[in-house]
């Protein structure tokens, strides 16, 4: 007979706990089934956290790998619009000595009308000389008509005047000379100013005031519009060129931010290896169970029984993790598991 | 380039660390087990270094090792063992099988990659 227990519903004896066998096998029956279904549960929470961990891992890499797509994008617009700003740089100085070449080239030429403007001023000199020529030679006349009329015999008088007039006459010639050489002159340098720059000294600075032309001014305000509007382009190119960089560095610290989760996703290894412990330690209660059953049913000797009862010690030796011994002491009211072996040990 | 040979029989594990070696500039090969290593081993593969957790089916993470370091030109490549465990005589186990270091699940990123740089010359 199994000890205490009494196999068949029969009145105890006196002094002896009214315990029965069939009472206690009944009571065990459901628990193997119930371990059974505790341990499917177990498995089924293993698989579903090794499912979402692969899933998060996944999403994990997508996400990095878009940080990084976004990364390359963003960097390759930065070194656009670097070199863009550049060149808008190189093109606004181009521009800027372009204009000022012209501002130059106009002063030059403004000079150079101003300084034919005040030679054909002195044609009137000319002019005037052959005016008085031309009153002279008409006096003369005048009295070479008298001197005629009343020459007669008298010819010498006319002679003379004659001989004045021919002076005034070569006088007038040189004149007129000198107004046509001159205006071939000034007609030439025109000629140049419109056709031939060559002379112009873009190093020499003309005085602003002086040249202060309606030309120039309006050169100046081009010049200025477009330097407004290079800067304006280029502020609008360095914001951009600092937001591509921010989008970069958010990209990089995402990126880093992906590591570390990626890194955390072991934890799912870990609770792996945990439940799966749990579901061996589950498995030894059924078994037990199941002995208890049989020996009360009288189909196990109760040496085989007491052979393999299950025990806590024998679940703490079988702990291979840190964490594991530690809630284990904890739970059996054990002095508190010091581990002082290194996270990582190089031999 | 660096070759590592990661060897895990956990899935999330194998992702997880050759998504961090890629992102750090490692050629990554990947095995399920220390059988399926061994046979990469025979048909070439020559990592740089090997890292390989502990409890695995077929073959466990130390077997592993012991055979490796037998394989054509393993003599001397590090080989890391990645586990969850953290007690002295697999420690020892693994030494004595030829390892070159203990890692305890979880390491963080920046720490894997610490311990690549020292035992690998000039990863």
């Amino acid at each position: 007979m199994a000890g205490l227990l009494r196999r068949q519903a029969s009145p105890a004896a006196p002094g002896v706990p009214d315990v029965r066998a069939d009472v206690v096998a009944r009571a065990l029956r459901p628990v193997p089934e119930f371990c059974e279904i505790v341990d499917a549960h177990l498995n089924d929470v293993i698989e579903q956290t090794g499912e979402a961990a692969e899933a998060i891992v996944g999403q994990m890499l997508k996400i990095d790998s878009m940080a990084e797509v976004m990364a390359g994008d963003v960097a390759r617009l930065a070194g656009t619009v670097g070199r863009t700003e550049s060149e808008l740089a190189q093109v606004g100085a181009s521009n800027a000595q372009l204009v000022d070449r012209l501002v130059r080239y106009f002063l030059y030429r403004d000079e150079q009308v101003r300084s034919l403007v005040d030679e054909m001023r002195g044609l009137k000199q000319h002019v005037t000389q052959i005016e008085e020529v031309s009153k002279a030679t008409n006096i003369l006349a005048l009295n070479a008509m008298i001197e005629a009329v009343r020459a007669g015999d008298a010819g010498e008088g006319f002679a003379v005047v004659a001989d004045e007039v021919r002076k005034l006459a070569t006088r007038s010639s040189k004149a007129a000379n000198d107004i046509g050489s001159t205006i071939a002159d000034l007609t030439a340098r025109l000629d140049a100013v419109l056709t031939d720059d060559s002379n112009f000294d873009e190093s020499v600075q003309p005085e602003q005031a002086a040249g202060d032309t309606a030309m120039t001014r309006r050169l100046n305000g081009i010049a200025q519009a477009q330097r407004e509007m290079s800067e304006m382009v280029a502020g609008i190119l360095h914001d951009t060129v600092d937001a591509a960089q921010q989008v970069q560095q958010s990209s990089d610290a995402l990126t880093g931010e992906t590591t570390g989760a990626v890194g955390h996703v072991q934890f799912q290894d870990i609770s792996r290896q945990m439940l799966e412990h749990v579901a061996e330690a589950v498995g030894e209660v059924k078994r037990q169970v199941e002995d208890t059953i049989g020996y009360a049913e009288g189909g196990l000797p109760a040496e085989v029984v007491t052979g393999r009862i299950i025990s806590v010690e024998a679940l703490r030796s079988r702990h291979v993790m840190s964490r594991q011994r530690v809630t284990h002491g904890e739970q059996a009211g054990l002095a508190a598991a010091v581990d002082d072996t290194p996270i990582i040990e190089l031999f | 380039m660096t070759t590592v040979m990661l060897v895990d029989d956990s899935a999330t594990m194998l992702m997880s660390l050759k998504s961090i070696l890629t992102k750090a500039g490692y050629s990554v090969e990947t095995a399920g087990h220390g059988k399926e290593a061994l046979e990469k081993l025979a048909k070439g593969v020559k990592p740089n270094l090997i890292i390989s957790d502990v409890n695995m089916p077929q073959m466990d993470g130390i077997t592993f090792v012991r055979e490796a370091r037998k394989a054509p030109g393993m003599r001397f490549t590090p080989m890391l063992m990645l586990t969850t465990e953290s007690e002295q005589t697999k420690r020892n186990e693994a030494k004595s099988a030829g390892a070159t270091g203990w890692l305890v699940k979880p390491v963080a990123p920046d720490q894997l990659l610490g311990v690549i740089k020292q035992v690998v010359p000039g990863a």
